[in-house]
């Protein structure tokens, strides 16, 4: 599964550039999986290069599907930013020692879901911000806030395993 | 050892991502236009108030010259008053003469030093007998008597103040009320004592107590205090609490009025004095 990360990843984030394209139902719902793949990068990965690989991959999604030059790589860097210190927060330095990723089994669901909503919130609070560029109402910002989380959060779980490393398996 | 690297890696990682967050906002208002207006919006918002915090520093600071050129406008403008005030009297042939007032000179000055620590102060004022201050001056603001010219030097001159027990100013209750010697209560900064008032004035808490002009040191009609309580003293007379308008602590910047007519006046009573010493004789 290690060796095929890098697979996975790019094929993601054509996934993610597919959902921004055909699934924009709605201006309430942004379904994003960047900011959980950021957080499962390996953990061998550093801070400088996991804020590279956010900033690329933030940038060829705008280019390929959202249009709007810098908006996923403006809100994907902080993801990036707080990504280590989040791991060691939630889940101790096991992570980094063993170089191995924040598995559901083995870090329990809870644990990673509360890591994968503060990812996912902090991811869009900048976007929607950014995208309404003071256009909006409040409510408007808050409602789509809730109905984002929600979407990514459920999209999110369906890939997390995919990306992330276990030994036990 | 490692921990230097850490923190180096620490400020490392900062830095990377205020200037990748940087690139990323800078290619987002590059490229959409209602971006780039909510961006210029939010950084000219920002300008302002940075700006205006700016300004009202600025004034802060400027606050003592914009007080020394007030003061010297204030003291030109209130001189300029009583000099077309006497014209205008001069020129009403209806006028009754007992209500002109003349003969005062005003000049600004600045308090320079101030001594306020036990029952005999006094001031240190920024004119001397070079402006044409002399002995026995008036020391006033607009808002009351602030103390007496004692002694000139060229450039300065000292006045005991208000805030001296040894101090008394002849005051008025009202428009047309009982003329008695205020004098300061010997504890707080704007409080005095109206004496020598008898029984039959009437007056109530809140009458404004003005200089009655009888002094020929204070110019007539300069509100001092409103009365506050009152007690009878030996039943003959009220002694009258005053709440100062004017708090002697706050005070910097007041006039220095000068009666021009003051030596002809003394002269007067002198010379009536030496005729009642001969009768006496």
């Amino acid at each position: 599964m290690k060796g095929n990360f890098w697979i996975t990843y790019v094929i993601l984030v054509i996934a993610q550039m597919i959902l921004y394209i055909y699934c924009r139902f709605t201006p309430y719902i942004i379904l994003s999986l960047l900011p959980v793949m950021i957080l499962c990068l390996p953990t061998s990965i550093g801070s400088f290069a996991a804020q590279l690989i956010a900033f690329g991959t933030g940038l060829v999604v705008d280019y390929f599907a959202e249009g709007v030059i810098g908006l996923n790589a403006a809100a994907l860097l902080p993801v990036a930013f707080i990504r280590r210190p989040l791991i060691s927060l939630m889940f101790g330095s096991e992570p980094f020692e063993r170089q191995e990723g924040i598995s559901i089994r083995k870090y329990g669901f809870a644990r990673v879901s509360l890591a994968m909503l503060i990812v996912i919130i902090l991811f869009l609070i900048i976007y929607i911000l950014l995208d309404c560029a003071g256009t909006r109402p409040a409510w408007f910002i808050f409602l789509a806030l809730a109905c984002s989380t929600a979407a990514s959060y459920v999209m999110s779980l369906l890939i997390v395993n995919q990306l992330t490393y276990d030994d036990r398996r | 050892m490692p921990k230097e690297r850490s923190v180096t890696s620490t400020i490392f990682t900062i830095v990377v991502f205020i200037l990748l967050e940087i690139a990323s906002l800078l290619l987002l208002s590059h490229n959409n236009q209602l971006q780039k207006l909510w961006f210029m919006r939010i950084s000219h918002g920002f300008s302002a108030k940075v700006w205006g915090v700016t300004q009202k520093v600025n004034d802060y600071f400027s606050l003592k010259q914009q007080n020394e050129k007030l003061a010297l406008e204030n003291g030109r403008l209130t001189s300029e008053v009583r000099s077309l005030r006497m014209a205008l009297n001069e020129a009403d042939s209806t006028f009754m003469p007992e209500l002109k007032e003349n003969g005062f000179m005003y000049v600004p000055a600045t308090i320079v030093k101030s001594n306020r620590k036990s029952q005999h102060n006094y001031l240190i004022l920024d004119k001397g007998s070079a402006d044409g201050i002399r002995q026995n001056s008036g020391v006033i603001t607009s808002n009351g008597v602030i103390g007496i010219v004692d002694a000139v030097s060229q450039h300065y001159c000292y006045a005991i103040s208000f805030e001296n027990t040894e101090v008394n100013v002849s005051a008025r209750l009202g428009n047309e009320g009982a003329v008695g010697p205020l004098s300061w209560d010997g504890m707080t900064s704007d409080g005095a004592v109206l004496k020598e008032i008898p029984l039959q004035y009437k007056f109530n808490p809140g009458d404004t107590v003005y200089t009655s002009g009888y002094s020929s040191i204070f110019p007539s009609d300069i509100p001092i205090g409103v009365t506050g309580s009152s007690r009878i003293i030996n039943g003959a007379t009220n002694e009258i609490k005053v709440k100062m308008f004017q708090d002697h602590q706050a005070v910097r910047y007041v006039t220095i009025v000068r009666n021009t007519k003051l030596e002809e006046i003394e002269e007067l009573e002198k010379e009536e004095m030496a005729k009642d010493k001969e009768a006496k004789r």
